[in-house]
């Protein structure tokens, strides 16, 4: 996770202390990804030393704070302009227990399937109760992390799905 | 799980179909109990046997072996027009599409069950409005369906399959012709009417709509091969607001 854009977009805003940072991802990310704070910490010490933020002299009381640099801005600004892309992607455990699983040739693929359904139907029944919960007005954020978490649950669902049906079809030819 | 009598009980039931190479088994046997306030949810893939378990359990389709009980009637035990009776009386449904009488208006739709079973003109109207409110259409009662979108028309066969005393909804595939906003509302609010009270079996092949469900079946030749439960109470969570 990029706890390094992170920080530079939550100072873009204004400048702040190592804890204060740690509250405010959480609270802008609905607490779906709890961080260290010792993480920010070492964080910002790297920042600083790649010249993307600059500590602060305290000026109200004991506690360190941090400010972005211009070349911080910049930094940020290429973050932002860059879509994502998963590629190579992630490893999949679950494929790769699938796949193995079949290539062991008596695992019982089958039973491993319907197991895998049923916890991620059990998953997605948990995270469409939030969202039930979840006021639109309110809990923007937490909405849009809830609907990414369903619909990665749904293609999960979908994907054994398909692995069942194409193992079937291999088992009739 | 409560401990009163299950809306619906299914006891080994299986259905099988004569063909010209014998005997086609579609369904079965299969076992399942749904009580009251109840959205269960059934999927698998095209011709898993889901919508024969929800026709059987809707009293549209007998089963050849087992035992079906819907509100305490052994369905064996029911003759042409008791059945008939039970369908118009105790059952709603709910279809892909095509649920409502194009010449009726939305609260001619939801009134017309009320009105064949006896009721006056002005009780049946009063209770369609008041079914139509709890799906939140009172305002577009007078409009015909050919007016209404899917998602409208969908909601408004939700209020006719609840209204008077029907003890069960059987939906298949309400959702199937309606994009995901829409079909996430129709969801929401089969599970407000369950929580109410109601009792709903649905057909779906979305696992995000069963996901609203307290039960999802998972059928694969005709067999219940997983079933995933979310219990009521909530469970503790580390992470959201």
């Amino acid at each position: 996770m990029t706890v390094r854009h992170s920080l530079l977009a939550l100072l873009d805003r204004e400048p702040a202390h190592g804890y204060g940072l740690k509250t405010a991802f959480e609270e802008r990310t609905s607490n779906a990804w709890p961080l260290n704070v010792g993480q920010v910490y070492t964080t910002l010490a790297r920042l600083e030393r790649d010249g993307l933020v600059t500590p602060r002299t305290a000026e109200e009381g004991p506690r360190q704070t941090w400010s972005i640099t211009d070349a911080g801005r910049a930094q940020l600004a290429g973050w932002y302009a860059s879509p994502v892309v998963d590629d190579p992607p992630q490893r999949d455990e679950l494929a790769i227990k699938v796949l193995l699983a079949i290539a062991a040739e008596g695992e019982d693929v089958d039973g491993i399937l319907a197991a895998q359904r049923a916890t991620t139907m059990e998953r997605l029944q948990e995270l469409t109760r939030h969202k039930v919960r979840a006021d639109p007005d309110r809990d923007l954020a937490w909405l849009l992390i809830l609907d990414a978490w369903i619909l990665t649950a749904e293609a999960q669902i979908r994907w054994l799905d398909l692995c069942a049906a194409r193992l079937a079809a291999r088992g009739e030819r | 799980m409560s401990v009163a009598a299950p809306v619906l009980e299914i006891r080994d039931v299986g259905r099988v179909h004569a063909s010209r190479n014998g005997p086609v088994r579609v369904l079965g046997p299969v076992s399942l109990e749904v009580g009251r306030g109840e959205l269960v949810a059934i999927m698998g893939p095209s011709g898993s046997g889901k919508s024969t378990l929800l026709a059987i359990a809707g009293a549209l389709d007998r089963p050849t072996e087992g035992r079906v009980v819907v509100a305490g009637r052994d369905l064996a035990d029911l003759s042409a027009a008791q059945l008939a009776e039970l369908r118009r009386r105790t059952l709603g449904y709910v279809f892909q599409d095509l649920n409502l009488l194009p010449g009726l208006t939305a609260l001619e739709n939801v009134a017309l069950p009320l009105e064949l079973d006896g009721a006056s003109l002005p009780a049946a109207r009063d209770e369609a409005r008041a079914a139509l409110a709890r799906v939140k259409m009172q305002h577009l009662a007078d409009r015909f369906p050919e007016d209404l979108s899917g998602g409208e028309q969908q909601r408004v066969a939700i209020a006719r399959a609840f209204v008077g005393k029907r003890s069960m909804l059987l939906a298949d595939e309400p959702t199937g012709a309606l994009d995901s906003v829409t079909g996430e509302l129709v969801m929401r609010l089969l599970r407000d009417q369950c929580d109410a009270g109601g009792t709903a079996l649905l057909v779906t092949h979305d696992a995000t709509h069963a996901a609203w469900a307290d039960r999802v079946l998972h059928l694969v030749d005709g067999r219940i091969v997983d079933a995933a439960s979310s219990p009521r109470a909530n469970r503790s969570n580390a992470v959201g607001p």
